[in-house]
């Protein structure tokens, strides 16, 4: 999976209100399937889907071993979803400092009567 | 007017005139002046600009420190002079406008509104609010530290 098939996959986990509860949950502190079921009107096998989905794109992980394969928040994973946001957000911030000091080069450089080509 | 929390605004006021705020917007020999961020070159013979519907939107932005390129590639859908550009990344499906608006006495507003952010953004759970959410998410989290 490329890094941006992962980002992918992230956000389109965490599109489903259900799956957001759940990383919410997550983020106070490793939980079972049980305990992540309760606060909802949903069956086991309808939960276990959900997870799959967040274990898949890489966001939670569960024990292997441990006879209730507690669920863990991986939050690298969330945190490059956050940050691709943050980044892009900055990314134009910065550029339009540069076009602004840009237009002003330009509009100088005009008003001072030499070649306003460039 | 409020947008829906599945986009992505910017806004900025410039001190310039529409049209020559468009023309920065499309043309290599002003873009190579800011289309990267801080740190980073966008070197003129990298740029490709084909303004019209169809036509092709590309870069290489090169980190100033290590060299390292990041290639951005769009094609444009709509190209409306001086007031309207859209053009979509097929690599990530995120489609971004910039509107600029006469603000008269020689200023431009420019917003640039992104949807598809990615794809995923247009399930309807997206419409309900995910980067609303996503936001609390990473307050929440770094309250959590």
């Amino acid at each position: 999976m490329t890094a941006q098939d992962r980002l992918d996959s992230t956000f389109a986990a965490l599109a489903d209100p259900t799956r957001r509860a759940i990383v919410e949950r997550l983020a106070r502190g490793d939980a079972t399937v049980n305990e992540l079921a309760a606060p909802f009107a949903m069956t086991l096998p309808g939960i276990s889907k959900h997870l799959k989905v967040l274990e898949r794109c890489g966001l939670i992980s569960r024990s292997r071993n441990a006879q209730f394969r507690p669920c863990h928040l991986e939050r690298a994973a969330l945190d490059s979803a956050v940050g691709w946001i943050e980044e892009n957000r900055r990314i134009w911030t910065e550029r339009f400092d540069k076009l602004d000091q840009h237009l002003r080069d330009l509009q100088v450089r005009r008003s001072n009567g030499s070649d306003d080509r460039d | 007017m409020t947008d829906p929390t599945d986009e992505l605004v910017y806004t900025r006021v410039f001190d310039a005139p529409r049209e020559l705020v468009f023309r920065c917007l499309i043309e290599p020999e002003h873009l190579t002046h800011f289309w990267g961020p801080a740190g980073v070159s966008a070197p003129l013979e990298t740029i490709k600009v084909d303004a019209r519907p169809g036509g092709v939107f590309e870069t290489v932005m090169v980190n100033d420190a290590d060299g390292s390129q990041y290639p951005t590639r769009a094609v444009f859908i709509e190209v409306t002079e001086p007031e309207r550009l859209v053009w979509t990344e097929p690599d990530s499906g995120v489609t971004t406008t910039s509107t600029l608006r006469d603000l008269g006495e020689s200023r431009t507003e420019v917003r640039i509104h992104q949807v598809n952010v990615p794809d995923a953004f247009r399930s309807p759970e997206a419409q309900a609010g995910f980067l609303t959410s996503l936001d609390r998410f990473a307050a929440y989290l770094a309250k959590l530290g």
